[in-house]
């Protein structure tokens, strides 16, 4: 169908230059015109040259800060062509959520809408990682974040994201060695008088990844990681496998 | 003739950035640094073109190249290439941004400056994008008048076309059909999907 008028919204659209009920009924309409779509195609390749006529040379503390927020991002799968809404997909999903919620950080709102749809009964969980993305999300802007890494002797590496001001530090490991049934990795706050637990690493689906968000850093130095028994344990009872220094 | 070098090159540039992004679907950090390298400049270009606020222009650039990784699995080759993809994403984010309310008594007092601004102001070391300056300039310059304000207003400047009318003192209709004709125009001057 070719309403003239709201075919000459294409220009407006591509510039993002639409109000949002114009937009929402711009992008209705492209749903069905296929020479409209065709022209929004090209005026936006169009529109990214504009972009790349723009460039500049960025930073290298961009860099830095993309490369630390990646590695706490879950990245999204591919839908699937055939079954977009096909059920099972929401397994995988829910036992990740309660299992290393805000991993997902920077993305969650898609997934929420996705899920709060879906499935319903989670919604608690949902709210707790979007609570915890909430203090990622404020974590990552705090002026004195600082970000730091380190390898995992029995294979993987570990990142920690430290805002002193913030007293808050987030952890993500990947890459770990999957441990035999009743082992656990655990964490641990190690300071100069003293080590306190972390509480046990919750690892997320594929059980060689987790993250956590640790609150009252107090004059804690370097987190610690070590194979424990399921149950964890008190204080570290196996050589670390990993010591990772904090940004002061 | 440089038409038609740069844009083998970019048709190549095109193709790697694409293979790239479907590694970085896939969890490829080294796909990644590729298509950072790529995309990095263009983004914070254009957050900075329409924000203005250096800081906050990082800010958006940094969201934005985490959405590229975060939904690399999302692009489709069929509707378009992974740079427009990527830029459209940044463009979008960037103007969300300015028009969030807080932005908005800064953007008010820039107005003013933004109509005798020219388009682009820094300096670039990248060979590609100078190119890129100088053809976008060049097909800038053959817009007319009311087509580059509008065009450049609106995009450039993160304002809606309501917005671009009040400023340019010119009826709606008027700057809906230049900023679709204005593009068009360029994007035959551009030599875009020819």
């Amino acid at each position: 169908m070719m309403d003239p008028e709201v075919h000459s919204l294409t220009g407006a659209y591509v510039c993002h230059a639409l109000e949002p009920a114009e937009r929402t009924a711009f992008e209705r309409h492209l749903a069905q015109c296929s020479a409209c779509a065709a022209e929004v195609a090209e005026l936006r390749e169009t529109a990214a040259l504009l972009a790349s006529a723009a460039a500049q040379t960025p930073p290298d503390r961009l860099k830095a800060a993309v490369d630390a927020r990646i590695a706490v991002t879950r990245q999204i799968p591919p839908i699937s062509a055939t079954a977009p809404a096909r059920p099972p997909a929401a397994r995988p999903r829910r036992r990740w959520f309660t299992a290393a919620g805000w991993v997902l950080a920077a993305g969650l709102a898609a997934t929420v809408a996705v899920l709060g749809v879906r499935v319903g009964d989670q919604q608690h969980q949902i709210d707790q990682a979007r609570q915890r993305d909430t203090a990622i999300t404020a974590l990552l802007s705090a002026p004195d974040a600082q970000a730091g890494t380190a390898a995992v002797r029995t294979g993987g590496n570990g990142m920690v994201l430290v805002s002193r001001s913030h007293d808050e530090a987030a952890i993500a490991v990947h890459g770990l060695t999957r441990l035999p049934p009743g082992k656990a990795y655990q964490l641990w706050m190690i300071s100069p008088a003293q080590t306190r637990s972390g509480g046990l690493l919750p690892l997320g689906p594929d059980g060689t990844s987790g993250s956590v968000l640790a609150h009252g850093l107090g004059d804690a130095r370097t987190i610690g990681l070590t194979v424990e028994p399921d149950t964890g344990s008190a204080q570290p009872t196996t050589t670390p496998v990993m010591l990772l220094p904090m940004p002061a | 003739m440089l038409g038609r070098a740069s844009s083998k090159a970019a048709t190549d540039e095109q193709a790697t950035l694409e293979s790239h992004l479907h590694r970085v679907a896939l969890g490829d950090r080294e796909a990644f640094d590729a298509v950072y390298e790529q995309l990095a400049g263009p983004v914070l270009g254009v957050a900075r073109r329409v924000l203005r606020d250096p800081a906050q222009a990082e800010e958006v650039a940094q969201e934005v190249l985490v959405e590229i990784w975060r939904t690399a699995s999302r692009f489709d080759p069929a509707r378009g290439t992974a740079r427009a993809w990527a830029l459209t994403m940044a463009h979008g984010r960037a103007v969300d941004r300015v028009r969030s309310a807080d932005a908005c008594a800064r953007r008010e007092a820039r107005a003013a400056e933004l109509m005798v601004d020219t388009p682009f102001d820094e300096v670039v070391e990248a060979v590609e994008a100078r190119l890129d300056r100088q053809r976008v300039r060049r097909c800038l310059e053959g817009l007319t008048e009311l087509q580059r304000q509008s065009v450049t207003l609106a995009y450039y400047g993160g304002y809606t076309y309501s917005q671009v009318a009040q400023l340019l003192d010119t009826p709606l209709g008027t700057v809906k059909t230049r900023l679709r004709d204005g593009l068009a125009r360029l994007r035959d001057c551009l030599g875009v999907g020819g």
